[in-house]
């Protein structure tokens, strides 16, 4: 028998497979990111040998790996912020008040959003880490690319990999109540962006650590995104620099997880219910 | 034995202030076919979503398959089908895939749901199309596959909400031909809600007729003619240069006679046996007869009856109508 959670998530990838539109489109922001945006900027910061203090990028080894690490976080956050807002094309449309109908539970539909929406930012994630080890590879000495700096351990692809699924459901989770509690797509984009640029803009995925005030430094230490690049970083450029080993932050961002997928699942149970 | 649909003083009141159903008592019987007719914002969609448990009462109770709605929400929703009014099919799946999802939302074993699904395209006459994408189809291919999405879990409930609003007649008449077909194979019980005067006179076993929330009348169609006082023969003489009303009160059968511009409009029962004892009543008095036309009762005078106002098939939606709508956008869930 095939389950509604299963069903309802191969709905939603179904749909996604059939939208050659929609996936050319999350490709090319993080291929415009990492072959123009990163590469503007590679020898300002340490690519180009300008002396920085040790500890300027943590443990990565110049700017650009940094970055690279930085896009993966970014393209697992920015991936989910469709999620929601299918949610509300589906209300929309009226196939959400079949699903609303139907004896599948709240956690169900919740569930399978969350599942199918956690997909597509993760295999976008892994995309751009591979184009940016593949940049470094091609030899061509103007072009930045990944340096990974030691040799990964299989927990420690067991780790990164986690950390992208956490921070992918996270976000997916988030974006998906908010469809939930939201009945028009201008009010659901407008609250994505009061959240999203916000997460980014105070984490350390895309900023080099020196350059933060400290203030900033202080904020990105808790933020998700920063706990979810930090593990990346520490398996591809070791530990130096950094407080806590990657499973600290795993764990940390585990925490805030679970943490958003109790309120997430609450306002999912709320729309669900009859309505009184 | 519990009657498998029953609503007992059913209140609806949206916003602490807008009674949209308003006290409804009524019960359906096993294998019924039983309609509930009335204009659009009298009601009928909000008494459906209380009794399909996806709208909480606000008073009085609802029992479908014998479970309380409000109580063991998930359990009815299990039991029943529920065609909606407007389209609910993904339009980026394939018939095929929508009914496969249907199954799996109610947990349909899947060598049971792939037999129920070849077999439900085959009656709709949608199995050449079955592979394409939705958003293909015709109106009438997409209700039809409403239809089958709304029974793929061998419901034995099945609630059609104006399930052919926007069909031609045709699409209407070929609808209704696999309702009749599925009620008779599998013994469903239907509750249908409809302001198709037409459909609902001829389809239903039992009607209610709803207005402002609260039921004017319940009965079969035709008792509630019936109780209109009987069938209208309308007899056009040529100027006999004396009134006949007399003449034609005295046939057998005769109820009323009344003259209107000319015309004597005799109230009867039966009346097809009562036209040629007019015609020949004349005829004996040496009046000729120019024209005679025999109407029985419909709904709509029904409707008049109850209500002192017309029906009006397509009227626009009224303002307790609209300020529900807003409510419920408002909350979210779009339900019209």
């Amino acid at each position: 028998m095939t389950t509604p959670i299963a069903a309802l998530t191969r709905r939603e990838l179904l749909r996604l497979a059939r939208n050659p539109a929609a996936i050319f489109t999350s490709l090319l922001i993080p291929i415009l990111y990492l072959t123009l945006f990163g590469q503007g900027f590679s020898k300002l910061a340490g690519g180009g040998g300008l002396v920085l203090p040790p500890g300027y990028f943590l443990s990565s080894p110049n700017f650009y790996s940094n970055f690279a690490i930085g896009m993966v976080g970014f393209v697992a956050v920015t991936g989910t912020l469709f999620t929601g807002a299918n949610v509300i094309f589906d209300k929309l449309f009226g196939i959400f008040k079949r699903i609303a109908a139907s004896p599948a539970s709240s956690a169900e539909v919740f569930g399978s959003r969350v599942l199918a929406g956690s997909v597509q930012p993760t295999l976008l994630a892994f995309f751009v880490l591979g184009l940016a080890i593949l940049l470094g590879h091609l030899g061509i000495p103007s072009l930045s690319g990944l340096d990974i700096t030691q040799s990964v351990t299989a927990l420690g692809v067991v780790e990164m990999v986690a950390a992208v699924l956490l921070l992918s459901a996270m976000f997916a989770g988030l974006f998906v109540a908010f469809g939930f509690a939201l009945t028009q797509p201008q009010s659901y984009f407008a609250a994505v962006n009061t959240i999203n640029l916000p997460v980014l803009f105070t984490s350390n995925a895309l900023y080099p650590w020196g350059s933060m005030p400290t203030w900033l430094q202080d904020v990105a230490s808790y933020n998700p995104v920063s706990l979810a690049v930090n593990v990346m970083r520490e398996n591809f450029f070791g530990t130096n620099y950094y407080a806590y080993p990657p499973y600290i932050y795993l764990a940390g961002l585990a925490a805030w997880t679970v943490g958003m997928f109790l309120v997430a699942t609450l306002i999912a149970a709320r729309t669900l219910a009859p309505k009184a | 034995m519990t009657d498998p649909i029953v609503a007992d003083n059913l209140v609806k009141v949206y916003n602490g202030k807008i009674r949209a159903v308003d006290g409804v008592s009524f019960s359906v019987k096993e294998g019924e076919l039983f309609g509930f007719l009335g204009p659009n914002g009298a009601g009928k969609t909000t008494t459906v979503q209380m009794l399909t448990a996806n709208l909480r009462p606000t008073g009085g109770q609802g029992r479908t398959a014998g479970l309380d709605v409000s109580e063991k929400p998930g359990e009815v929703k299990r039991r029943i089908g529920l065609v909606f009014q407007e389209s609910t099919a993904d339009g980026d799946l394939t018939g095929r895939e929508n009914l496969q999802l249907q199954a799996a939302l109610y947990s349909v074993p899947t060598a049971e749901a792939r037999q129920r699904i070849d077999s439900l395209l085959a009656r709709m006459q949608i199995s050449d199309s079955a592979d394409r994408p939705v958003k293909t189809y015709s109106g009438g291919m997409r209700r039809r596959l409403e239809l089958a999405v709304g029974i793929v879990h061998s419901p034995k409930i099945l609630f059609l909400d104006e399930p052919t609003l926007g069909l031609d007649p045709q699409g209407r008449a070929g609808f209704w031909r696999y309702i009749q077909e599925l009620r008779k194979e599998l013994g469903l019980t239907v509750f249908l809600t409809t302001h198709y005067l037409d459909e609902a006179d001829n389809l239903c076993d039992r009607l209610a007729i709803i207005d402002h929330g609260k039921i004017v009348a319940t009965g079969t169609p035709s008792q509630l003619k019936d109780n209109l006082g009987g069938d209208v023969v309308t007899v056009r003489v040529k100027d006999p240069g004396r009134d006949l009303s007399e003449l034609f009160r005295g046939v057998p059968g005769v109820l009323s006679v009344q003259v209107q511009e000319g015309d004597y409009r005799a109230k009867c029962k039966n009346g097809e046996t009562i036209v040629p004892l007019l015609v020949e009543t004349a005829s004996r008095s040496g009046v000729t007869v120019t024209g005679i036309s025999l109407k029985r009762p419909s709904l709509d005078e029904v409707f008049l009856e109850y209500t002192g106002r017309e029906f009006r098939e397509e009227e626009g939606p009224n303002a307790t109508d609209m300020a529900v709508r807003i409510g419920q956008v408002r909350r979210g869930m779009g339900r019209g």
